[in-house]
């Protein structure tokens, strides 16, 4: 089991390190030029622009500034900026090219929007998915159940941001049915009714995939032999379904669970476009407007450690509860 | 797959058809893939959407004709084609001052005044290509590596699964919006662009940049099964008998895997339109003046309550297209996966 858990914990790493040597060379060796994005080229004198890059750092050699940008995420690093000596305690992500503000504040301050969004979204797509999933496998066969396959078919097929492209425009928009979004500063109820739109939209389309996985896996348990024994020894229909069936059929579903929560955290980069939730998600997008190289290294890093994580956590999870596993 | 009684079968129907033979014909194994395209034929959905899809290649297409069937605009005497703007029929704000027509079926865009139908008819094409071009190249190159990791093991195996593993970690939407303007400047060089060519480079980035980050599922997926094959009875006695890798791999394990390969492949291209759609959308995918209706939807958002008719052609467009291949891909599977059979 050790040497399960360390092997898992070397590839973990060696992938998040691997993200960071790729995003660092992709970004920073890649031709863009984020002094031309700051400073348009047509009214920009060269000097102006070299005076930029200088400010930026973005003149000095290319292994320099991989140097400082990974001491900085491993110790710390100190930033001269006009003038002024800021430290930047590690893991240190930099300053933003365009707000000048640093990386971590502007990422983690937008965080618990995005968590709150994904666990919103989530609690409607487990309840849904989880619920229509049993209910379709109990009638199995039946009009009901090939209605809620149907459905959730349906669902999962149309492409996901028209969806919800037209919730926001329509409902939100412009028939007000539904709260857009507020900060939380302006009160957390607010705040709450204004993820409501973002997080059924998302917690619906999701559900899709959890109704048939549920299903799938409900009927699968249930035409093992210790329910039919069960079932032969009395014990009632809805013991049998809550206590024998359910219990077995979510382990598989809250792998799939613990891997689609990762991917919420990341930043549903269109859910957050869309709605105009001010999330990680979005923070990125305008970050890739602007080539706002720390920005955008800083998201694709912490999402990164975020999925590998979470990764981790499910595959050690199983290997506790599925002994089999370890052996693979 | 070895499939002696499928050959038999073909040579036993070429004689006269009799009532024992016909018997026969039920009782002797048919291939995974007859046995799936008899199911699918019978699958009233998948027929549905395979007409729904045809009938969207088909205007793709016989784009310029459709186009054409509309009769000349009676401002300028041209008829309409997909990039020729005309600004002589919108009004001061950008608004079109007339809305559908014989001239005009789906209206004209607002301030640039360019005909919607035209837009719409040709906005089909890179939808279905990239779709299309992006699943058959990341089947390819998933098949490949999925080959070479199962059957090889080892140090090829390791080195394969750890790419694999990496790029299934690697936050995909993110990257794709970084990695297109690289790629982009990498085809395109430094030297100056017309919009046309600017448009048709970034059409193959995308599906460049669409199909390196879509492979990794089918491999892994083909990597298990190969590993399973290869231990089998006939893939050893053909090894014993001295029979070269390359025909081991492509005689007798390849043929076993067309099921979960068509089917994944089935899958990718509605997921690539997708894609596709949604970068347009985020402002990274086609650019102007390419018809899409990825990017008409991004567009038509900024008027859609006072013009509707700009957003729901593509709207409509896209979901119906979208819908279909998912649902063919899903009756696809249901016609290879033994275990649905009724």
């Amino acid at each position: 089991m050790l040497i399960y858990i360390l092997r898992r914990l070397a590839l973990a790493l060696s992938v998040v390190l691997a993200t960071m040597v790729s995003a660092f060379l992709l970004f920073f060796a890649a031709p863009s030029d984020p002094a031309l994005a700051l400073c348009p080229e047509s009214k920009c004198p060269p000097e102006r622009l070299a005076q930029i890059s200088a400010s930026l750092g973005l003149d000095r050699p290319l292994r320099q500034q991989f140097f400082e940008y990974f001491s900085g995420l491993f110790v710390g690093r100190d930033f001269t900026y006009a003038g002024d000596t800021v430290h930047c305690s590690a893991p240190c992500l930099g300053f933003s090219f365009l707000t000048r503000q640093s990386v971590n504040d502007e990422l983690f301050s937008r965080f618990p929007n995005t968590v709150v969004l994904a666990i919103m979204a989530a609690i409607v797509f487990v309840t849904v998915g989880v619920v229509t999933g049993i209910a379709a496998a109990v009638r199995r066969g039946t009009a009901a159940d090939r209605l809620i396959v149907g459905a959730s078919q349906v669902l999962g097929a149309i492409p996901y941001y028209v969806l919800a492209l037209l919730v926001a425009l329509y409902p939100v928009i412009l028939w007000h049915v539904l709260p857009q979004f507020s900060p939380m500063s302006e009160g957390f109820g607010r705040f709450l009714l204004g993820l409501l739109a973002p997080a059924l939209i998302l917690g619906l389309v999701t559900s899709a995939s959890y109704t048939r996985y549920t299903r799938n896996s409900m009927l699968e348990t249930l035409s093992m032999d210790y329910v039919r024994t069960a079932r032969s020894k009395g014990i009632p229909e809805r013991t049998v379904l809550f206590q024998h069936g359910f219990r077995a059929a979510m382990s598989p579903i809250l792998t799939i669970l613990g891997l689609d929560i990762a991917y919420l955290l990341t930043g549903t980069l269109i859910t957050e476009q869309i709605f105009g939730v001010d999330g990680i998600g979005r923070r990125t997008i305008q970050a890739f407007r602007s080539q706002d190289l720390p920005v955008i290294m800083g998201s694709v890093l912490m999402t990164a450690v975020i999925i590998v994580v979470m990764n981790l956590i499910v595959d050690i999870g199983y290997s506790l509860v599925d002994p089999r596993v370890r052996l693979s | 797959m070895p499939e002696p009684s499928a050959t038999a079968l073909s040579e036993a129907s070429d004689e006269k058809p009799s009532t024992t033979l016909q018997h026969q014909e039920k009782r002797t194994g048919r291939s995974p893939g007859q046995v799936a395209w008899d199911r699918l034929k019978k699958d009233k959905v998948a027929i549905i959407c395979a007409s729904i899809i045809v009938f969207f290649i088909l205007v793709a297409i016989l784009a310029p004709l459709l186009t054409a069937l509309q009769s000349a605009d009676p401002t300028t005497g041209l008829k309409a084609d997909a990039t020729r703007t005309n600004t002589d029929i919108v009004d001061i704000n950008g608004l079109p001052m007339q809305g559908t027509s014989a001239a005009h079926w789906m209206g004209v865009e607002p301030r640039l005044g360019r005909d919607l139908f035209a837009r719409w008819a040709y906005g089909a094409r890179p939808s279905l290509v990239i779709g299309f071009v992006a699943a058959a190249a990341s089947t390819m190159i998933g098949v490949t590596l999925g080959l070479l990791a199962g059957y090889l093991g080892g140090v090829v195996d390791r080195v394969i699964s750890w790419v694999i593993d990496f790029f299934l970690s690697l936050p995909i939407l993110i990257l794709i919006i970084a990695i297109v303007p690289i790629v982009q400047k990498g085809f395109a060089g430094t030297g100056d662009l017309t919009n046309e060519e600017t448009s048709d480079i970034r059409f193959w980035t995308l599906i460049v940049v669409l199909f390196i980050f879509g492979w990794m599922g089918l491999a892994r997926l083909v990597r298990g099964e190969v590993k399973s094959l290869r231990e089998r009875e006939f893939v050893q006695a053909a090894r014993a008998i001295g029979v070269p890798t390359r025909q081991i791999l492509f005689r007798e394990i390849l043929p076993n895997l067309v099921g979960p390969i068509i089917v994944s492949a089935s899958i990718a291209v509605p997921a690539y339109i997708v894609y596709e759609a949604t970068l347009s959308y985020l402002g990274v995918g086609l650019v102007e003046p390419t018809a899409s209706w990825g990017r008409t939807i991004s567009d038509a958002q900024s008027l859609f309550s006072i013009y509707p008719l700009w957003l729901w052609p593509p709207v409509i467009g896209l979901s119906l297209l979208v819908l279909a291949l998912s649902l063919l891909g899903d009756s696809i599977r249901d016609a290879f996966d033994p275990s649905s059979r009724r």
